[in-house]
């Protein structure tokens, strides 16, 4: 089955709707007229607003009529992509104009709060780059402004329309694991994150993920997609967050963290264990589920079992022989022995070749969700219908990141603050 | 130099040996099929641990059969 079809089929399935309900949003309405195309402007036509207007080539029901961007380079550069948009430098014409029905924001994330709350008071559905926005109170002056509208809102937290993590958590939950016991996430990366300047005026501005006016750094740029999939997993929010973060290698000038280390405790005791550093690669990014019974490795779409009844009989009974004949003095038994990594088998969690973007390289990174939830963006701007919990996921994973900066700032345990609670979470 | 003559009997009863390890290499297989409960496609997708498995004990094998061929050696010497 095509990875497409996966997840449309998966959304039409009432039982799987319970736990994934905005794939419903991959599937279009039949009242929704054949040929009937959204018509979009892209509010940011940096790198990632470049990648968006590739994904739209690939989505027959989607028309780019407008490209906005301050910063001409880019504005021209995303032109050459797409040469029928009309261009724009200030975001406040593309919403004046009546025939566009959406936008997409890929701007700096210090803005996509006010874009966002701009483009529901001119009535446009709204597709934005993840995070939410840049501190609590936007957050949820967003989410209201969304709750009071019949506008479509979006954010790219592709993970939720990835096949291999649909299928991962469905699995999950119906035991793969055993209960799940904790999480383990991590993004590692060896490099600067900064991008070259043509002059020293614009440092602030292209590179925006180093400065905090625009940025809360590698908690709401990496994190916050990998801290989605663990509420998605535990079906509830964390109730306290502690961590530490420094500037430990590239001191360039930036303010924000170049290493963090965080732990979120759920109210069951279960705890999330994050950590990102960019001058180190070699963990790589993962997000490991632990169960009970074995470890779910989404990012790689893999699982690996404790006891590994998966593995062949008679290479089982070849270890067992081995480990009986060569064992070290058996006294203690297993509590004793020090426990290093052993080698699991992985085992897929999905048939086929699986998408996995590993960061270094663009290759895969087409396939990971992008694709998919910007057209269910598309789909709701024919049809006028909200995607369900997209939003509201967003909002979660959003906050996380942002207690979890505060928490490493102000060196305390934050708990979740009552004021910022909506009716979606679970605690 | 001295020429090593094979006799048929011999190369014969060599690959019974070998034929009675792979038996029992993949009678092996079978146990390890019904005590884990995997599935039986094993008995054939399995069959290089089985082939390595005869190997090793037709290798195995001949550790007590050259004791033996040394015991008779030095009791026909005396």
């Amino acid at each position: 089955m095509e990875r497409r079809d996966f997840i449309k089929e998966f959304g039409l399935g009432a039982g799987a709707l319970a736990a994934v309900p905005w794939l419903a949003s991959c599937v279009r309405k039949p009242d929704a007229a054949k040929g009937d195309k959204a018509r979009l402007a892209l509010i940011g036509s940096g790198s990632r607003g470049q990648y968006h207007i590739h994904m739209l080539r690939g989505i027959a029901n989607a028309e780019l009529v407008a490209i906005c961007d301050p910063y001409e380079v880019n504005l021209q550069a995303a032109l050459a992509l797409c040469p029928t948009a009309k261009a724009y430098s200030d975001y406040r014409r593309v919403l004046e104009d009546t025939s566009i029905d959406g936008v997409i924001i890929a701007t700096p994330l210090g803005s996509h709060a006010r874009i966002t709350l701009d483009a529901i008071s001119a009535g446009k559905h709204v597709f934005c780059e993840k995070a939410m926005a840049l501190t609590l109170d936007e957050c949820k002056a967003v989410y209201d402004a969304y709750t009071h509208s019949d506008k479509a809102l979006y954010y790219c937290m592709q993970r939720m329309y990835d096949e291999k993590y649909v299928k991962g958590v469905q699995m999950i939950r119906d035991g793969l694991i055993g209960d799940v016991v904790g999480m383990r996430c991590h993004w590692f990366r060896n490099a600067d994150w900064r991008r070259e300047v043509p002059s020293p005026e614009l440092e602030r501005k292209i590179n925006w993920r180093l400065y905090r006016e625009n940025s809360a750094g590698l908690m709401t740029e990496l994190a916050c997609h990998q801290l989605e999939v663990c509420n998605w997993v535990a079906d509830r929010m964390p109730v306290e967050v502690a961590g530490l973060g420094d500037i430990v290698y590239w001191k360039d000038g930036r303010e924000v963290y170049d290493s963090v280390s965080l732990t979120y405790r759920y109210s069951d005791g279960r705890k999330i264990s994050y950590e990102s550093l960019i001058s180190n690669k070699f963990n790589g990014m993962e997000d490991q589920i632990l169960g009970k019974n074995g470890t779910v490795d989404l990012t790689r779409g893999v699982f690996y079992l404790e006891e590994d009844n998966l593995e062949p009989g008679i290479k089982r009974l070849a270890k067992q022989i081995v480990d009986k004949t060569f064992a070290a003095i058996p006294t203690a038994g297993p509590s004793w022995r020090p426990e290093l990594r052993s080698a699991y088998a992985p085992h897929p969690l999905i048939e086929g070749q699986v998408s996995v973007n590993a960061g270094q390289s663009m290759v895969s990174a087409d396939h990971d969700g992008s694709d998919l939830i910007l057209e269910a963006f598309c789909n709701s701007c024919i049809t006028g219908s909200k995607a369900e919990s997209v939003v509201e996921e967003a909002y979660c994973a959003t906050t996380l990141c942002l207690l979890g900066n505060q928490a490493m700032d102000e060196k305390r345990v934050v708990s979740f603050p009552s004021e910022y609670k909506i009716p979606y979470m679970k605690f | 130099m001295k020429d090593i003559i094979l006799k048929a009997s011999s190369i014969k009863r060599e690959l019974v040996i070998l034929l009675c390890c792979f038996a029992a290499a993949e009678l092996l297989n079978l146990a390890a099929v019904i005590f884990y409960s995997r599935p039986a496609i094993e008995l054939l997708s399995m069959i290089g641990y089985v082939i390595v498995f005869s190997i090793i004990t037709y290798l195995l094998l001949w550790i007590p059969r050259l004791v033996a061929l040394l015991i008779k050696k030095i009791s026909i010497t005396r």
